[in-house]
């Protein structure tokens, strides 16, 4: 019956030799009672009988939008989270070689392909592509123009001389301002022809230039999220390049717990607060510790502020806590090139979002109800 | 109550805590008491280090590019790298279970597997 030698084979010789039938069977079930106590309080049950366990599961992949994705979940196996992980980053690489401006690909007419074909021709495009140009239309009336994807050809001169500059830091440069400023002559939105019914995109200005950085990413995690929850997904979290977004929460019930990254990086301190987020919500960081080069010891950061045509320096960070990705994506860069004055009265003038900004020297300011998230 | 039943209750109470035992030591053995960091190229797994051994690893890809993966008093962190951003370099170490350290532009992935729980599910960057 059990194992020769083992406790449990003296025990039934035990019961066999001195007990009667009835005292054997109540022993016997109050072993197996007490060995499925064990068992199930120890989970090794796992998947069967019981109730099913469900583990955590990280997956990160480094192939979208040009940073890092996490998405954590729960399932039984790391088969059944696979999946459903790997139907999220198909949605997402969809996105991201339809918004994408630097590279071609084949069969796709993406943003680049607006831009090649800018003063020559409308190109016919994929719905998403005019669904984000809409989305970023709508960004740029509310934030009055701070968010302005027609930008491109002023972003593209950064781009140009940071990435000489990281490259080689010894000869790093900043673009000279009559370049910004001709470059500036052609970021009017107004020259962005959106053809809803043809579904075809168009610029107007042969020298104008799309650059969706500061929408895309955002507006591609909110609809991979609203994807998910039609597939019927629940407690995950996705994180593109830390634009985090959650649907319930931990599978325990308790919300999901966030940290915001500490813009000063040669702090041992990795977060500089925590926030616990509710279902539907998001967090996401605009700042200046992420990419950047130095100029004679300065540092400039990837956000162009659209009236100086400079990187903004007033904050070394503004996170938003709100609950819509594309959302957050926008608000954050708008907040980061505004006043403190202007951003608090953004802030609390518009529902459902939330603000910290924190100064290079580490202080912080609040909008009204940012408080109510933090932990600790 | 009978000799046999002092017996009986006895061999209850040994089998009942040897189970106990038997499986508090299998969990520690498949969980904090073997975390490992993982380092995946392009998606592939190029090697597991413990994190409770001390080490350097020189992380080679093909072209000639690396990093330089140090383990430390439990914690890993990136200290040099033939990457432009040096992104990985500026992360900061990593400890708790499923953290990473990514180099976007060498596809690698530094993973913290089966180590201590984090009381955060994720972070802004």
């Amino acid at each position: 019956m059990l194992l020769q030698g083992t406790p449990c084979f003296y025990l039934v010789v035990l019961i066999g030799e001195y007990m009667s039938k009835g005292k054997v069977l109540g022993v016997i079930l109050i072993i197996l009672l007490i060995v499925f106590i064990v068992f199930t309080r120890k989970g090794l049950f796992g998947k069967g009988d019981v109730a099913e366990e469900q583990n955590r599961y990280t997956a990160t992949f480094i192939d979208i939008f040009d940073t890092r994705t996490e998405i954590v979940g729960y399932a039984p196996t790391e088969d059944e989270f696979s999946k459903k992980a790997t139907a999220l980053r198909e949605e997402l690489i969809n996105y991201n070689n339809l918004y994408d401006i630097y590279n071609d690909y084949e069969g796709v007419n993406n943003i680049k392909t607006i831009n090649d074909n800018a003063g020559v021709q409308p190109v016919v495009v994929d719905e998403k592509i005019i669904d984000l140009l809409k989305f970023s239309k709508e960004m740029y009336a509310a934030t009055d123009g701070r968010v302005n994807i027609a930008m491109g050809s002023v972003l593209s001169i950064w781009h140009r001389y940071r990435e000489a500059g990281v490259d080689d830091p010894e000869n790093a440069k900043l673009p000279p301002i009559e370049d910004l400023k001709a470059a500036a002559e052609h970021t009017d939105i107004e020259n962005l022809i959106i053809d809803e019914t043809a579904k075809t995109v168009y610029l107007q200005d042969p020298e104008m230039s799309l650059d969706v950085g500061s929408t895309a990413k955002g507006y591609a995690a909110q609809k991979t999220m609203e994807f998910a929850r039609a597939q019927g997904y629940s407690n995950m979290l996705l994180s593109l390049g830390g634009n985090i977004a959650g649907i319930d929460g931990r599978i325990d019930g308790t919300p999901f717990r966030l940290g915001i990254q500490n813009p000063d990086m040669d702090s041992d301190v990795d977060y500089i607060k925590k926030v616990d987020i509710k279902d539907g919500q998001c967090v996401v960081s605009s700042g200046d510790y992420q990419r950047y080069y130095e100029v004679d010891g300065k540092r400039y950061c990837h956000i162009i502020n659209p009236d100086t045509l400079f990187p903004s320096d007033t904050f070394a960070q503004v996170s938003i806590i709100t609950d819509d990705s594309g959302m957050a994506d926008a608000f954050s860069t708008a907040l980061y090139n505004m006043t403190i004055e202007d951003g608090l009265e953004f802030v609390n003038t518009n529902d459902n979002i939330e603000a910290m900004w924190v100064y290079a020297d580490g202080s912080i300011v609040y909008s009204d109800n940012f408080e109510q998230y933090l932990v600790d | 109550m009978k000799r046999n039943d002092i017996i009986l209750i006895a061999v209850l109470l040994v089998v009942s805590i040897g189970l106990l035992i038997g499986v508090n030591i299998y969990r520690k053995n498949n969980t904090s008491g073997s975390a490992k960091v993982e380092v995946t190229v392009d998606g592939k797994v190029y090697g597991t280090y413990p994190l409770d051994e001390d080490r350097q690893e020189r992380i080679e890809l093909a072209d000639g590019s690396y990093n330089i993966l140090k383990i430390s008093d439990g914690k890993a962190s990136v200290i040099e790298a033939s990457c432009p951003d040096k992104i990985c370099v500026n992360t900061a170490d990593i400890h708790y279970t499923d953290e990473t350290i990514v180099c976007l532009p060498n596809k690698v992935v530094v993973k913290i597997v089966n180590g201590e729980e984090n009381d955060v599910d994720g972070m802004t960057r």
